[in-house]
């Protein structure tokens, strides 16, 4: 039973993932392609999200494209002690769009990533900045992105 | 190509949740004061401008059973299209940057996140990687998430 519940939520999320129809009743017209009801459609999504298996029904964004152009990931070294008290000051920024802690390697001592994206470097750079006030941290390496290789959103 | 301040209205208010809703364009046309018909234009010319890379569900690979990882690679300058190429067939890879430490030295320079269907099968991939390139791969999966959620701030 459960499992056809899922099949059928991965059916749905793979007609649209790609991208809803634009239309004024976009969730009656999956409903159409995959023969449901635009009731279940919309049940299913509601569902969905609040599983947290889909994190936003929303839009992607080509943010180079509109402007957003610096991209940085900054890397901290940070206690294992202060890591939660850190990534929460860290997350609470509004341009840190990710914040995670991440293992070490002998030749990798940074743990903690956040990313941050903003309209110039010195939009990215003012951020971090004030990320080193806040926390008192002082090591950590800004990497920037030289060259996007591939970028897509996530399949399933 | 610029956008309309009408457009960028749109589009910030896009990156939240579309409304579950039987009529959500309706529905935004009343929070944002645009008729139903424009903002369903709107979005079909930022969608075909590639402003916007689509309006879809945006999936959380981990609550979906999947595992994903962020891996890095140091790449020789000469290899790093050869490489690019064969890191990216994996459709398991939905990003792929080379990156430089500006205010400091890092030993690697490409920089990827993988998902697969489950650990087993991204640690094979990633080995296969690794053979298929001759080079090691760093795979540092999240071990404890403060923040994700890619809004942008637009003005």
């Amino acid at each position: 039973m459960t499992n056809k519940k899922e099949d059928i939520d991965v059916k749905l999320i793979k007609h649209i993932q790609e991208g809803l129809p634009i239309t004024k009743t976009p969730y009656e017209d999956i409903g159409q392609a995959l023969g449901m009801s635009e009731e279940e459609v919309i049940q299913r999504l509601k569902s969905l999200l609040e599983a947290g298996k889909i994190r936003r029904l929303a839009a992607s964004i080509a943010h180079r494209k509109i402007g957003i152009n610096a991209n940085a990931m900054c890397v901290w070294k940070v206690p294992k002690e202060r890591v939660d008290e850190v990534g929460k000051i860290m997350a609470s920024f509004e341009e840190v769009t990710h914040c995670y802690e991440r293992p070490t390697y002998p030749d990798w001592e940074y743990n903690v990533f956040t990313m941050i994206h903003g309209y110039t470097d010195a939009e990215c750079e003012a951020v971090i900045q004030a990320i080193k006030e806040k926390t008192g941290l002082n090591d950590y390496v800004i990497l920037y992105s030289e060259r996007e290789l591939k970028k897509v959103g996530v399949r399933i | 190509m610029i956008l309309s301040d009408t457009d960028r209205k749109i589009l910030h208010r896009l990156q939240s949740n579309l409304p579950l809703v039987s009529r959500p364009f309706l529905e935004l046309s009343k929070e944002l004061g645009i008729d139903e018909e424009t903002i369903i234009e709107r979005i079909r010319f930022m969608i075909d401008k590639k402003f916007v890379r689509r309006l879809a569900p945006i999936i959380n690979t981990q609550a979906m059973g999947r595992e994903a990882t962020l891996a890095a690679i140091k790449v020789p300058e000469d290899r790093i299209d050869e490489v690019g190429a064969i890191i990216n067939e994996y459709s398991g890879v939905s990003h792929n940057y080379l990156r430089k430490g500006k205010n400091k030295h890092i030993p690697y320079n490409m920089w990827f996140t993988m998902s697969a269907k489950d650990d087993e099968e991204l640690k094979s991939r990633l080995k296969e990687i690794e053979e298929r390139t001759g080079l090691t791969v760093r795979s540092m999966p999240t071990t404890k998430k403060f923040k994700i959620g890619v809004r942008f701030k637009i003005y």
